[in-house]
């Protein structure tokens, strides 16, 4: 995975719909350079003073991005990633939630045959404080330059816990959603192997919750990886009824498997600090920072 | 939401794809159980049709030999509650004598990110207790005739019976990809005394996500008041039958809130996410729905502001107030302007916190 930095193109895909418009005017507030944008159909248009394409190759050929946020309905989000894939975007962050699972293997596939990289579905995106650089749409002001990487599978959750780690003057060196979905792009692992060759990343705080067995598999890769940053994280869900959905499509327990417990146990036996509350986490990643 | 399909539901299913099941009659009241043993085959099999597991061990599956007994168990059945859930109706069906009994599925493995088959030679019990379980990665396009094969190798089939599985999985796999299921499962699948290979349980959960390709799927179940109108206003809902109702913005911060909720003591009435946003209309109506949840004493509100101004969240609140009697409110609500917001709400019965944990103490506390 390739994370753009301070100036590079990016561009947005359904940037004429109300969330792609909302979220270019305040990714372009922040300071990312929103280059093109790409709406079939609504080609020569300009949206924020942002030039609309109706192909993305078309906004690539343009400005030269790789990078691309997504906030086509589900429905087209497989077209959209499709097309994306084969206009030459290496980086796909995908913030459409409800997306068949059937697409997101599509997706995945596709990605995996472009040598390209997905981030998502359904997940608010990333953010780089110190390269002034947010494809998605946390809220700019939870986050601030600084030594902690920040991994979630929730949104709101995750800007919660980031703007205690501002508070407590740790600040984000990077922040990036998972995805709330049974099948996600990156995982926690990948994002793991991300920050242990970046040297601003001094802990990695990851937000879980239950359902599948994604933590599990985080711990086990702790274990074998020999990774040397700490690892603080929380899990969502201790107290959430077995076979309901909460809100999250991939947020679901089938009988023992994706329960908070077995993912607590399993973090807590690969050395990880785990919080039992978000206002917990701080104080944590003190902890963690000092046994360095 | 996610969609999981009664039994006789399910069975439709596999007939249209060929995946042979006793013969069955769905029956809604004792008369028509009675009607229903008349047109099969005797002994039959009484199915309570409910979507909570357990049915078996709760009474809710029995053999019976002749009209008295099957009216006098239906009666019997149409009164439990398995789960929690009261059957509307059961399938009464031919009893199929066996000699053995497999498992079978094709579902999504979410770690490996890809479509399994679980196959195994003994079947009838929980698949995570059953041993010798062949399992094979499920291509996106389908498998075919050699794949289906090679699982009833591996699993000591052969000869007709090997041939008759083949088709099953074949099939299963055909529906699975063309139904988009999360979960196509037989258990079990069972082995007559004549060899002959047969569904007798059926297990389908589809992708609500892909309810979109399948009008055929969108009304399948008789949907709780509440749980209908947060579908409605495009909420994630779930009761949860306590006494304090629960509202955020975002599933993780929801979730979360239940947990803090569960520590200190209390018992949540709903998981109520009202989603990502948190305009001023979207809180109206999210408040709405909590108070009128019979059961909800206390409404514990949890906004993550960020984008959102917590005047607009003030808003909202006021709003719902202004329209008759509201049960206490306590919230938390952080974001821009929450000075502003804490003013707009005074001398209203709405308590507001700076933090969840101190919100969560009050509401728990109040009980």
């Amino acid at each position: 995975m390739i994370l753009p930095t301070k100036g590079e193109p990016v561009i947005v895909q359904n940037i004429t719909g109300r969330y792609g418009r909302i979220h270019t005017r305040m990714m372009l507030d922040y300071g990312t350079n929103i280059a093109a944008g790409a709406t079939p159909g609504k080609g020569g248009q300009s949206v924020e003073g942002v030039p609309v394409y109706d192909t993305v190759a078309g906004a690539v050929g343009k400005t030269g991005a790789r990078a691309s946020v997504v906030f086509v309905p589900a429905e087209f989000a497989l077209a959209a990633a499709q097309e994306a894939f084969l206009a030459g975007i290496k980086l796909l962050v995908v913030i459409t939630e409800r997306i068949p699972v059937r697409d997101e293997l599509t997706m995945l596939q596709l990605a995996r045959e472009h040598g390209a990289s997905m981030v998502g579905p359904n997940c608010p995106g990333l953010i780089i404080p110190s390269q002034s650089l947010k494809m998605g749409i946390m809220p700019a002001t939870a986050f601030s330059p600084g030594r902690v990487a920040l991994f979630s599978r929730s949104g709101t959750l995750m800007y919660e816990i980031a703007d205690q780690i501002t508070r407590a003057g740790f600040g984000q060196s990077v922040a990036m959603g998972i995805g709330g979905d049974p099948i996600n792009g990156i995982t926690a692992g990948e994002c793991l192997d991300f920050v242990e060759g970046m040297s601003e990343t001094e802990a990695v705080v990851v937000v879980g919750e239950i359902g599948g067995d994604a933590e599990e598999r985080l711990a086990r890769h702790i274990e074998r990886s020999g990774h040397k940053k700490p690892v603080v994280a929380y899990v969502a869900g201790r107290h959430a009824p077995k076979e309901k959905k909460m809100g999250h499509a991939g947020a679901i327990i089938y009988g023992n498997l994706g329960t908070a417990e077995s993912k607590i146990d399993a973090l807590e036996s690969a050395g990880a600090l785990v919080a039992m509350t978000p206002s917990e986490v701080p104080s944590l990643v003190k902890q963690a920072l000092a046994h360095r | 939401m996610s969609v999981r399909l009664f039994e006789y539901q399910a069975k439709e299913i596999f007939r249209a794809y060929g995946i042979p099941t006793p013969k069955s009659v769905l029956a809604h009241d004792v008369a028509a159980v009675g009607e229903a043993f008349r047109g099969v085959n005797h002994p039959a099999v009484l199915k309570a049709q409910v979507l909570a597991g357990g049915r078996g061990k709760a009474g809710g599956v029995v053999s019976v030999e002749d009209e008295d007994a099957a009216r006098r168990e239906a009666s019997r059945i149409f009164d439990l509650a398995i789960g929690g859930e009261k059957p509307e109706s059961i399938l009464v069906e031919e009893a199929y004598p066996h000699e053995s009994e497999m498992y079978l599925s094709v579902t999504l493995d979410r770690g490996e990110r890809s479509y399994v088959t679980i196959a195994a030679s003994a079947g009838g019990i929980e698949v995570e207790t059953l041993s010798g379980k062949v399992i094979r990665k499920v291509p996106l396009d389908g498998i075919d005739r050699a794949f289906a094969g090679d699982v009833a190798t591996q699993l000591g089939l052969s000869g007709p019976q090997a041939s008759q599985f083949s088709s099953i999985l074949v099939a299963l796999e055909k529906m699975s990809r063309e139904k988009e299921c999360e979960l196509a499962e037989i258990n079990p699948l069972a082995v007559g005394a004549g060899g002959r290979v047969v569904a007798l349980d059926a297990k389908v959960i589809v992708d609500d996500n892909a309810l979109f390709r399948h009008p055929e799927f969108a009304k399948l179940h008789p949907e709780d008041e509440f749980e209908g109108e947060a579908s409605r206003e495009g909420f994630a809902f779930v009761r949860l039958g306590g006494d304090i109702a629960v509202v955020g913005n975002g599933a993780g911060l929801v979730l979360s809130t239940l947990d803090l909720v569960g520590d200190a003591g209390g018992r949540p009435a709903c998981f109520l996410d009202l989603g990502g946003g948190a305009q001023q209309d979207r809180i109206e109506a999210a408040l709405r729905l909590a108070n009128r949840l019979p059961e909800s004493k206390r409404i514990l509100v949890n906004i993550y502001g960020g984008i959102t101004r917590s005047t607009d969240v003030a808003q909202g609140i006021l709003a719902v107030l202004a329209t008759g009697t509201v049960k206490p409110i306590y919230a938390r609500v952080s974001g821009a302007e929450e000075e502003a917001a804490r003013a707009m709400l005074s001398g209203s019965n709405v308590k507001l916190f700076g933090t969840a944990p101190e919100a969560v103490k009050a509401v728990v506390d109040a009980a």
